[in-house]
């Protein structure tokens, strides 16, 4: 028996994503299958709702969540419109030097434990920074117990993130059409104008992606503050990554699993929101 | 007044590439200082603070030939680091590839569904699975066993969405003609969808494997031998201070993402940019 085209592609469709399929399950969904029923668990005994209840009412958790909160809502927007900015100013060069390109992925790619000694000696408390402003006769700043910590980490994250948020919105730029923009300057229209008119909407494709990557390495940054202020950071810097690490030390499966069922119901209600704004880019199509 | 403009605008770029390759620069020329010159530099116990060091006071190579010659564990984390990054990247590869060739362009029931699901695992940052996997691979006994950064790795959603976005700039009359013409689903795979989407597969091996070289929070939690740390979470551990190789082992630590890089360079781009 012969199969039509479309039953073919159907089978095949589904034979090319099966390698995938099975290692998502063993390795993604049984374990957030299990982490849902440790959330209602409490030493081998059914628990309702009450392990939610008491990670509520942890003055750690809510601090990680405050700080995680803030973090994303600071460090992502910053990041989005630095690279936004610089790939703007790109692209006005007629030509730029691949040479400005590759060292735009440089933060990037040096490893976060290599750059890590360079911060240190500046960050420390005896450190290049302390002693410029002693020398200036300032008062010290702790950057490892202070709300500096906060401001050293979202500098990180921009420093290290910026450059391939950058080459996504350069190619976004230059995918679009010179016409439109030309004839929109040709009317009149003002270079701001322009700007948050026509080329902010055209690039909403790009943006949304680059958001996602943003939320995506936001998560990593755990990386630099473990390696930068380590398992216990001050409060500053306490994220809910730290608390399910420091959680999972104390072999507190309970309270760990209901976090991060918290954390995925807030990342799946950003998700859905953001693709409700986004509607009109088709990326989902 | 426009050669005013051109100038300004050249020192910005310059500027611009001074903030991002400084670190880079520093630990460059920090690496080829003496032990001596390191510890007067960063030495707090003697000096009080810390100072600026950029220029060698002589050139040596000496905290190299100390990394190689006495310091092994460097070079065991080095292997460690090796061993659980490449497979990931073949892996992750070849997984996603075939893949995000059905979600691409494979029309079957429930394709966009699944792919939204595989959106959201995306998203979601490695703490939310680590205990539940963590029991997963301690049933499997594959604790302090690479295989628990390699496999879990390999079927990250990452390379998915990323080979995806390009394939779907491939124009359908291209395939559809290879179908008609009597091609297999796997030989258009490998004849007409590989080729296509040479650029996104190159910038997807540097960006997982980057992302891989740079592991920490898997090993930090599914490793309890020191012996089997990667660099990324053991470089902190070998630098005790005084003993002025940790910027030579950081420069060595950084060159196998550098030269993975610039082999392709030429081919980086983003899933956004079409052929």
């Amino acid at each position: 028996m012969r199969m039509s085209v479309s039953a073919k592609n159907k089978l095949w469709g589904y034979l090319f994503i099966l390698p995938s399929a099975v290692g998502i399950f063993i390795f993604y969904i049984i374990p957030f299958v299990m982490s849902l029923y440790y959330s209602l668990v409490t030493y081998g005994k059914f628990s309702g709702l009450n392990n939610y209840f008491e990670l509520l009412g942890n003055s750690y958790f809510l601090l990680a969540l405050k700080n995680t909160v803030l973090f994303t809502a600071i460090a992502i927007p910053l990041l989005l419109v630095t690279s936004f900015a610089i790939a703007l100013f790109l692209n006005s060069f007629d030509k730029i030097a691949s040479f400005f390109q590759s060292t735009l992925l440089i933060p990037m790619l040096i490893p976060t434990a290599s750059v890590l000694f360079v911060w240190q000696i500046f960050l420390d408390e005896n450190g290049i920074i302390n002693n410029i402003l002693n020398a200036l006769n300032l008062s010290q700043i702790n950057f490892y117990d202070s709300g500096f910590s906060m401001v050293v980490i979202i500098l990180i994250f921009v420093w290290k993130n910026c450059g391939f948020c950058v080459i996504l919105f350069t190619a976004g730029l230059s995918n679009m059409s010179k016409s439109v923009i030309e004839s929109a300057r040709l009317e009149g229209a003002s270079s701001f104008k322009v700007v948050t008119k026509i080329i902010v909407p055209m690039m909403s494709p790009t943006t949304f992606f680059v958001f996602l990557m943003a939320i995506i390495n936001s998560f990593k940054i755990f990386r630099e503050i473990f390696l930068l202020f380590g398992d216990y950071p001050n409060e500053n810097v306490y994220f809910l990554q730290n608390f399910i690490n420091n959680n999972f030390y104390n072999l507190n499966y309970s309270q760990l699993s209901a976090a991060s069922v918290i954390l995925t119901i807030i990342i799946v209600a950003v998700l859905l929101v953001t693709f409700r704004i986004e509607r009109k880019s088709n990326y989902l199509e | 007044m426009k050669k005013v403009t051109l100038t300004i605008k050249y020192i910005i770029l310059i500027l611009l590439s001074l903030i991002f390759l400084f670190p880079i620069i520093y630990m460059l020329a920090n690496s080829v200082m003496s032990s001596a010159e390191i510890s007067s530099a960063y030495n707090t116990a003697k000096e009080g603070y810390m100072t600026f060091k950029l220029i060698p006071n002589e050139f040596t190579l000496e905290q190299f030939y100390d990394v190689f010659f006495k310091a092994p564990d460097f070079l065991n984390m080095f292997w460690n680091s090796v061993i659980s990054t490449l497979p990931t990247v073949i892996g992750q590869v070849a997984v996603s590839s075939l893949a995000a060739f059905a979600f691409g362009k494979l029309n079957f029931p429930g394709r966009d569904k699944i792919f939204f699901f595989y959106m959201v695992l995306l998203i979601l940052p490695i703490q939310v699975t680590l205990v539940p996997n963590y029991i997963l691979l301690r049933d499997m006994n594959l604790l302090n066993n690479f295989l628990a950064i390699i496999l879990p790795g390999t079927f990250s959603a990452f390379g998915i969405c990323l080979l995806r976005q390009s394939i779907r700039y491939i124009p359908y009359e291209t395939i559809e003609a290879a179908f008609v013409e009597g091609a297999s689903h796997i030989r258009v795979f490998f004849k007409i969808i590989l080729p296509q989407i040479k650029g996104s597969l190159i910038t997807l091996i540097i960006l997982v494997f980057i992302d891989n070289w740079n592991i920490i929070e898997q090993p930090l939690i599914y490793f309890t031998d020191t012996q089997k740390f990667p660099l990324s979470l053991g470089l902190s551990l070998l630098g005790d201070g005084s003993n002025g190789i940790v910027f030579a082992c950081s420069v060595l630590f950084m060159i196998p993402a550098l030269i993975v890089y610039f082999l392709g360079q030429k081919h980086f781009s983003s899933p956004f940019a079409r052929n």
